[in-house]
């Protein structure tokens, strides 16, 4: 740095343009604060350009090519050659998308006040931020900050990621061509996610989980209707198995994996995609310089407002513990960009919800009935079944159903869950249901439009109250 | 079936209370006749039934709170009326057969044969079973919509400390809203010695019966003592209160009402002295008419009244209430001490009805028969006086340089700083005491 060069003054900078960043950034321009998102890449962060709308187009694409199967017996005919999946031309039809969604980001900051610069953020001190950009490097003199720089995929050194055999989340969405056979570790959400949709695009895949089951954070019942289609796939499930080694041979890539069961095995793959975890991005900020720690595991710890132990700079995302999603960075973003405005914010007792894009989709908010039960609840799980959903069996999606766990004291809802079809778009009632404190008798009192999924919720709830039309119900 | 659902019986009402429940499951009952009786903030109602039918489900104690709208029983209605059960009729009679405020709600609502709720708890049963259960029940979250929770966080209340009245236990928005309320209430509830009989009187009982002693007693505050304490923080922080006492000598006074006695007793009335200060007070407010008066805040108007309308504040089980004599200047004083006794029965016994307790235009509050020196009590907003009379006794005092003994009361006159001002309050004590002390006078001026 020059010494006496002039810093930029600026109410508050964001250091990330993610959907953190880019949603608290917008909201301090709202609120009439200046304000400046540093962003070192591309605005949208990992959700737009590298995680979730990537991968939700290609898992989108994989299940409308093995759909094609299933087209005859609706009768629908097709040519005589087989259909092909050609991932580059994906590929394409994909960076529009991510491309269309960053211009718009961009037009809502600068629609917002919020001036964007590009570079590498660096902490100088605790009110003052260096940006290198470029050739150039700038500084702003800040009153409060934003970190909201996010995570990366983590791959341990034993496995050495080249990007060509040894991939990350972000490699395999760069991929122009269908690999052969793939092996995924860590059968985690994104492993399971994009490992079935390299399946249904023809890739025979071993998933390599260290646990017991995979997708280990949720109960075994939501998840056996994943297992099924595993199967179906030709997926194979190594689980309570892990890679002691990997070498890559002649454009193959070895792995040796253990297990009680099996003991120690070789196998070849052509490529290996690594989605054991996320680490946050902290290292090279120069927290230190701005008196913010960091925990041993690189996480930045924040009060339900979002600040750090420097109360004028704020941590929002995946740099802060907890799950690492998007919504929970957005809801993050903006209460840190109230609070910094003087609004009486705080993301502590929202729910989060999770949405598993695997076939079936798997999503839910609140407690597990396990989690009810510990927490001293008297609680109830009643599920309904898509099979017994007329929109489900006329679009031909009938696995899966929908759960509601109840207190039985007085039959507020405290959990709901579903697996198959549009989960992900079926929970936001749920999301709605436990945030506004309501009742089966609430979800089972309202009209749902006949015919659509969004009916099994009433059925869930009016089977909990012991009169579903649709089911037996248990007495 | 027919859901009968709390009606609206008063003014805006939001609860109310069940006193009584007149009818029990299985029982039948006519069209018209009394199933319950409730409470609300001020007057008690007895409620009939919409149909001839059975009751098939009462969903509430005795004693619960119930908000406006919640479904209380459901009557099966007889085949000869099963015409109706389409509809939902709610009826109800005030219990002192006034025609006012007899609501019916007539709604065609084909909805009402849906489900009804297989189970419902009180907000009272609800916490209490919150508070009996173990620790693990600490971790639970409290259950609002993201709305209240956000209320509770600009109002810097902890949503966890706001006990919830909702169903189930929900904390609503009035909860947060009053949780602010009560906290405010314990400083200036201390300021009015009206208002403090009332609530000793109310702690006390509730605390007694505790036989284990814990260092604090919390209960909610419901019904009258809730409304009072609305009043009461509004009327405080709305008007700037001024007080000023004086005393009367009532030797005078005290002789006419011992002549007077006999005759009262023929007729079966009890004569206190408080006929004569209405009388006196009605005089005085005629010639001094910011008294009688109110101040319209919208629109910055004073409005004089001219009708006299004595709002005498009472002492109840639940607290104070204020039922209001009309047009005391055109009542003897006979017929003034038997509207005052009548209407104390009343209010003790919660019968008044809403016309009896609403329309005032100025207030007297007689603590004195339980004792007490000086006051400061809170006007009756939007009334813009109140008049505290307190013990008469026997006191010394100087009369033309002599000490003597005469009957004294001393009288608290809390006035609206904003219309009038202390010059003329002393004016208008002065022309009291000189009425009340020269009882003739008040024959004098008889209309």
């Amino acid at each position: 740095m020059v010494v006496g060069e002039v810093a930029v003054e600026t109410d508050v900078v964001v250091i990330g343009g993610g959907p953190g960043g880019y949603a608290a950034a917008i909201r301090l321009g709202q609120l009439g604060k200046s304000v400046v998102l540093v962003e070192k890449e591309q605005l949208g962060g990992v959700c737009l350009n590298r995680g979730c709308i990537p991968s939700k187009s290609l898992i989108h694409a994989a299940s409308e090519f093995s759909r094609i199967a299933g087209l005859s017996k609706m009768g629908i005919r097709l040519p005589e050659e087989k259909a092909t999946f050609e991932m580059i031309e994906w590929q394409e039809w994909k960076n529009s998308v991510v491309s269309q969604l960053n211009k718009g980001v961009g037009q809502l900051c600068e629609e917002n006040g919020v001036t964007v610069v590009y570079g590498t953020a660096n902490f100088l001190s605790a009110d003052r931020l260096g940006v290198e950009t470029g050739n150039d490097f700038e500084t702003f003199k800040f009153q409060q900050a934003i970190i909201a720089t996010g995570a990366r995929p983590f791959v341990p050194t034993i496995l050495q990621r080249d990007g060509i055999h040894i991939l990350d989340s972000t490699d395999i969405l760069q991929l122009e061509e269908i690999p052969q056979n793939l092996a995924i570790i860590g059968g985690g959400y994104i492993g399971m996610e994009l490992g079935m949709a390299f399946a249904k695009l023809g890739t025979a895949v071993t998933v390599i989980e260290a646990t017991g089951q995979i997708l280990p954070q949720l109960p075994t019942h939501l998840v056996r209707e994943v297992n099924k289609n595993n199967k179906k796939l030709g997926i194979m499930v190594k689980t309570s198995t892990k890679v002691e080694s990997a070498v890559i041979k002649e454009g193959q890539v070895e792995l040796r994996v253990t297990s009680e069961k099996a003991g120690s095995e070789n196998h070849s793959f052509n490529k290996v995609l690594v989605t054991i975890g996320r680490i946050p991005n902290t290292e090279e900020l120069g927290l230190e310089q701005a008196g913010v720690k960091v925990d041993d595991r690189g996480y930045i710890h924040v009060d339900s407002a979002g600040r750090t132990e420097q109360s004028h700079i704020f941590a929002i995302g995946d740099v802060t513990p907890g799950p690492a999603m998007a919504h929970r960075a957005t809801k993050q973003g903006i209460v840190a960009a109230e609070v910094i405005a003087g609004l009486s914010s705080s993301a502590a007792d929202a729910l989060v919800p999770f949405v598993i894009f695997t076939e079936p989709q798997i999503a839910g908010v609140g407690l597990t009935r396990d989690e009810a039960k510990e927490q001293g609840y008297n609680a109830s799980a009643t599920s309904f079944p898509y099979r017994a959903n007329g929109r489900a069996l006329a679009t031909d999606e009938a696995e899966g159903f929908a759960e509601i766990i109840m207190d039985v004291d007085n039959n507020t809802l405290l959990g709901m869950f579903v697996v198959g079809a549009d989960a992900s778009n079926l929970i936001g009632e749920g999301v709605f249901a436990l945030e506004m404190a309501a009742r089966a008798e609430d979800l089972a009192l309202i009209m749902h439009p006949h015919p659509t999924l969004s009916e099994i919720w009433q059925e869930a709830a009016e089977g909990a109250l012991g009169h579903a039309i649709h089911m037996m119900n248990k007495k | 079936m027919v859901e009968f659902k709390l009606p609206d019986v008063g003014e805006g009402m939001h609860e109310g209370e069940i006193l009584q429940m007149l009818v029990k499951v299985g029982e039948n009952v006519k069209q018209d006749q009394p199933i319950l009786e409730v409470q609300t903030d001020k007057v008690n109602a007895e409620l009939t039934s919409p149909v001839t039918g059975i009751i098939k489900q009462i969903f509430f104690f005795e004693g619960d709170t119930v908000e406006v709208g919640t479904t209380l029983l459901v009557i099966d209605p007889d085949s000869i009326t099963g015409s109706e059960s389409g509809k939902q009729v709610n009826q109800t009679k005030s219990t002192d057969n006034s025609k006012e405020s007899v609501s019916n709600h007539v709604r065609n609502d084909s909805a009402s044969n849906r489900i009804v709720p297989s189970k419902m708890e009180s907000s009272e049963q609800a916490s209490i079973t919150n508070q009996s259960h173990s620790a693990a029940r600490k971790s639970r979250r409290v259950m609002a919509t993201p709305y209240v929770r956000q209320l509770a966080r600009e109002m810097q209340i902890d949503i966890e400390q706001v006990k919830g009245t909702g169903p189930a236990g929900r904390v609503t928005e009035e909860d947060v809203r009053n949780y602010g309320k009560d906290e405010a209430l314990v400083s200036i509830s201390q300021v009015s010695a009206t208002e403090e009989i009332g609530k000793i009187r109310t702690t006390s009982q509730k605390a007694t019966p505790s036989i284990k002693q814990e260092r604090e007693t919390r209960y909610h505050l419901k019904g009258i003592r809730k409304k009072i304490a609305e009043h009461m923080v509004k009327s405080v922080s709305i008007i700037p209160h001024v007080t000023s006492v004086d005393e009367i000598e009532m030797d005078k006074l005290v002789e006419v009402r011992e002549n007077l006695k006999p005759f009262a007793q023929k007729r079966g009335i009890k004569l206190t002295y408080l006929p004569f200060v209405i009388k006196a007070l009605v005089i005085t407010l005629k010639e001094f008419p910011t008294f009688n008066a109110s101040i319209d805040d919208e629109t910055n108007e004073v409005v004089l009244k001219n009708y006299y309308n004595m709002g005498i504040a009472t002492d109840t089980p639940n607290g104070l209430i204020v039922p209001v004599i009309r047009d005391a200047d055109q009542k003897s004083m006979f017929q003034l001490a038997e509207e005052i006794s009548s209407f104390a029965q009343l209010a003790r016994d919660g019968k008044l009805s809403l016309d009896q307790i609403t329309g005032g235009t100025f207030t007297v509050s007689n603590v004195g028969p339980i004792g007490g020196l000086q006051a400061t009590p809170i006007i009756n907003h939007p009334e813009v006086a109140i008049i505290s009379l307190h013990k008469v006794e026997k006191r010394m005092v100087v009369r033309e340089d002599q000490a003597v003994i005469r009957q004294m009361m001393n009288i608290s006159l809390s006035f609206d700083h904003r219309l009038i001002d202390g010059v003329t309050a002393v004016k208008f004590t002065n022309r009291i005491k000189e009425l009340l002390e020269n009882p003739n006078l008040l024959l004098a001026e008889m209309v």
